[in-house]
């Protein structure tokens, strides 16, 4: 008697112990789009910020990574712009893709689109009253491409003219084009016709200015605390102890009547369970759902698209032959069927998606999707088994394959549960379509992106991407011969000429077309697998309102949000 | 005695500085680097591989850390680029040690209490209720203890706060998941080494004089039993102390197991190695206390070491 309540005792704790393993492992975020990797934003935002007894209005919402840094310069995954966006003022401030004036009241852009001259506002001040001026623009730009700084995130200024050379150290960070001619007057020479500047530099809180004062006089230390700084944005930081950073908004902000809020408290909670327990109980006003939990919200979540695609890369230098045939990478494009990969990956939580351009991009006044039509020159989203198999016919009579057996490919990922999820599910769907062996190999997520995509040790590469400027340009980038984002060492002639065309083609809606064009050269190509666009779910208090989403350096944009009961 | 602490604090030193040796340059052969990212270009690489020294030679990186190290420096987080770990660690150990001590209180306590209780009373029903305390403590990982405890105490019933870190009351949940495991250790190293103790000569000496049990139990039994329990205590204390990435990350404890787990993911060198001295101090710290009260309380030691 005895020793079967034991026996039964014992099983009931396995079976716990089981389903505590698969929650938790669903529960790990996802991460895998190059771009934001440490900076996947699972914000939270959420429920009753209304129980403040006074009429204080607090916005309570969470993240799951840590903010890498407070300083501006060397910012570099989404958190860290996120916080930047609400306690900065750049020249102009982009909100959800609309460029509004910032410390530039106003600004004029030369014919050829290279000098762009901003007109600063006489009234824009530091959190500790100091007025801000051009030269405070200046210092932060050339701070930001020094070579001594090591700002990991130094590239997003190489627009600027002189910016690679000042980089690299070939010239001194005061010959970078961006030159105060007054207090008022800031004049910035661009290397390319850039038509995404004014968006880049609202969005990237790189560009934000810098007070050298306070700078200097922290040194190394600059931004390690609330206190080591001063703010131009519409919120200053308050505390940033213990994984809790705490805004209020700043007096001086020179648009201080636009901002609503008394009070913002972002938590990092890395456990995405707890950060909807807290939700739940009224602790947070938004919170992202975890893929697994999305079934459970259904009608109750809101959700956006951050910008977010996920891809196969194919490396065109690797030892597998079959890789180089045209044919062969059809079949594996068209035997996916995405909408069931999806169901199974990812509890059909994203959207299976053919494309290499995320749809919700800018172009010609409407979003990129709406203005090209994706399915007219991509694969079709749940595959075609018969033209698969037609392709791969084709690809084997070319190899000289007899069984379909014999060809193989490896997938590579990073180690995370859910990339590990989507590879098996690939491999299944591919296995089960073409007859092919497919194999998954794993390693950590810094080896990916330190060595296996870069140095070319892989087959098919499991990444993604998420762009840091509303424009194609950045995921066409991925595909072109010199670029140092180009891991699956792809080359073609015609791409490149074509993609370098558009670098000076002053025509936007000529400049569109082209970077479709490349696009499609892409797609016939096969040149990679497009997967998913990543969608976010999340709950938020009804009684909260002004929240934006973007889809570029930024994911939740609190700064315009009001608590109306 | 003096002899026999300063042969420990010689030994613990020269550990330390095996550790730090070692992990310094195993740290390297890591797959990976600390600097890693998609967007990442050769140009900004290189910067930055410039600014942490990187484009140096290796002995003479380890001379430098050396020579820090001598002044208490661990340098910059890579990852976290301006916080030193110096700064994280000392932001991030309070919460950790504060968590610990609550949860080593409870578990020691109430571990001794059931070890001591069982072994008097063994073969009841109260003997069996400790043996299946003792399972559930050492078989079900803390993951799923905390996020149990969370889901009946916080979100079911109600009475203890879900999670973070603002108060008393936040604290209870996560002590008691935290410390579980070692109440279970506790009670069953205790309860094994009564029964031992029990047979010895000693015992049969001091019923024979007709002491009382109480007696018997309070001064001869439990203190010679507890002995394997202080051996124990060394190593777990530093490792509660120091935080566990589990407990911290389900109940948003601003402490140090994240970063010490997550340095080794993201490569951040100087953050491995910074927890990796500071965890190996406090270990050896720790030890050395134990070997120290050992002699105290054990005049055999003392004498042996003579």
């Amino acid at each position: 008697m005895k020793r079967r309540t034991l026996a039964i005792l014992l099983a009931a704790t396995m079976v716990i112990g089981l389903a505590g393993c698969s929650s938790s492992s669903s529960s790990s975020s996802d991460s895998t789009t190059a771009a934001a990797d440490s900076s996947e934003t699972s914000d939270s935002s959420g429920d009753t910020a209304t129980a403040d007894s006074t009429t204080e209005k607090v916005f309570r919402y969470s993240v799951s990574t840590e903010p890498t840094t407070l300083d501006p310069t060397k910012g570099n995954s989404i958190g860290d712009n996120e916080i930047q966006h609400a306690i900065t003022e750049g020249l102009v401030r982009n909100t959800n893709g609309e460029i509004n004036p910032g410390i530039a009241e106003t600004w004029e852009i030369s014919d050829d689109g290279l000098t762009y001259t901003f007109h600063l506002r006489e009234d824009a001040y530091w959190s500790d009253g100091v007025q801000i001026t051009a030269a405070d623009f200046v210092y932060s730009w050339q701070r930001l491409m020094d070579p001594d700084t090591a700002s990991p995130y130094a590239f997003i200024g190489e627009y600027i003219k002189n910016g690679l050379a000042v980089e690299t150290g070939e010239m001194d960070p005061s010959e970078l084009a961006v030159t105060a001619e007054d207090d008022y007057t800031l004049v910035v020479e661009l290397e390319n016709p850039t038509s995404y500047f004014l968006s880049l530099i609202g969005s990237s809180g790189q560009f934000a200015p810098l007070r050298q004062d306070i700078v200097e006089e922290y040194g190394t230390e600059f931004a390690a605390t609330a206190d080591k700084n001063v703010y131009s944005g519409p919120y200053k930081l308050v505390s940033s102890e213990n994984n809790e950073y705490i805004f209020e908004p700043n007096e001086y902000y020179w648009d201080a009547d636009s901002i609503n809020l008394d009070r913002v408290e972002l938590s990092v909670v890395e456990n995405t369970d707890t950060a909807l327990a807290l939700y739940e109980s009224g602790e947070l006003d938004y919170v992202q759902i975890p893929n697994a939990y999305v079934a459970n919200y259904e009608g109750e979540d809101n959700t956006f698209m951050n910008g977010n695609v996920d891809y196969l890369l194919i490396n065109f230098e690797s030892t597998n032959e079959a890789l180089n045939n045209l044919n062969f990478r059809m079949a594996l494009n068209y035997a996916l069927n995405r909408t069931e990969y999806n169901t199974l990956a990812n509890s059909g939580v994203y959207d299976g998606y053919t494309g290499l351009v995320f749809s919700g991009l800018t172009a010609k006044d409407s979003t990129y999707g709406e203005v090209y039509d994706l399915d007219s020159y991509s694969f079709p989203v749940d595959g075609d088994q018969e033209k698969a198999l037609e392709y791969l016919e084709a690809a084997m009579e070319e190899l000289g394959v007899s069984d379909a057996s014999e060809l193989s490919v490896d997938i590579t990922c990073s180690d995370s549960e859910s990339t590990k999820k989507q590879c098996e599910v690939i491999q299944d769907l591919l296995q089960t379509a073409l007859g092919i062996t497919v194999t998954i190999m794993q390693v950590t997520y810094s080896e990916l992106y330190a060595t296996t995509l870069p140095n070319g040790e892989y087959e098919l590469g499991f990444t993604g991407w998420g762009a840091d400027y509303d424009d194609p340009y950045s995921y066409l980038e991925l595909f072109y011969g010199p670029s140092s984002y180009n891991n699956s060492f792809y080359h073609n002639d015609e791409y490149d000429a074509l993609l370098e065309s558009s670098v000076t083609e002053t025509d936007t809606d000529a400049r569109m077309d082209i970077l479709n064009q490349c696009e499609q050269m892409i797609m016939a190509d096969a040149a990679f697998i497009p997967l998913q666009r990543r969608t976010v779910h999340y709950l938020v208090d009804d009684d909260v309102t002004g929240l934006n989403f973007y889809f570029c350096s930024i994911n939740i944009d609190w700064v315009y949000v009001d608590i109306v009961s | 005695m003096l002899k026999y602490i300063a042969k420990r604090v010689v030994a613990a030193i020269l550990t330390l500085w095996a550790l730090v040796t070692i992990v310094f340059f195993l740290v390297r052969l890591l797959p990976g680097e600390p600097f890693t990212s998609a967007k990442l270009t050769a140009e900004v690489a290189a910067n930055m591989n410039a600014y942490y020294g990187f484009d140096k030679p290796l002995w003479q990186q380890y001379l430098t850390y050396m020579g820090n190290l001598l002044q208490g420096n661990f340098g910059y987080s890579m990852k976290y680029t301006n916080k030193t770990v110096n700064y994280i660690i000392g932001q991030t150990f309070p919460y950790s040690a504060n968590l610990g001590i609550r949860a080593l209180v409870f578990a020691v306590s109430f571990g001794l209490v059931l070890g001591i209780i069982a072994a008097r009373k063994r073969g009841t029903k109260i003997d069996f209720f400790c043996v299946i305390v003792a399972i559930v403590g050492t078989s079900v990982p803390d993951f799923i203890m905390g996020a149990v405890l969370q889901y009946f105490f916080g979100i079911k019933w109600g009475l203890l706060p879900i999670a973070k870190y603002e108060g008393f009351e936040y604290t209870i949940l996560p002590s008691v998941a935290l410390g579980f495991y070692t109440l279970a250790s506790v009670s069953r190293i205790m309860r094994s080494s009564m029964l031992e103790v029990t047979s010895q000569d000693y015992i049969k000496t001091a019923r024979s004089k007709g002491l009382s049990e109480m007696r018997i139990t309070c001064k001869h039994q439990i203190r010679n039993a507890i002995m394997p329990v202080m051996t124990m205590m060394g190593p777990t204390v530093a490792s509660v102390l120091t935080g566990t990435f589990v407990i911290e990350s389900i109940f948003v404890i601003p402490g140090m197991g994240k970063y010490y787990v997550d340095s080794i993911t993201n490569s951040d060198y100087s953050m491995v190695l910074g927890m990796t001295v500071f965890y190996g101090f406090f270990l050896v710290l720790c030890n050395l206390i134990v070997d120290i009260l050992y002699g105290v309380a054990d005049p055999r030691v003392r004498i042996g070491k003579r």
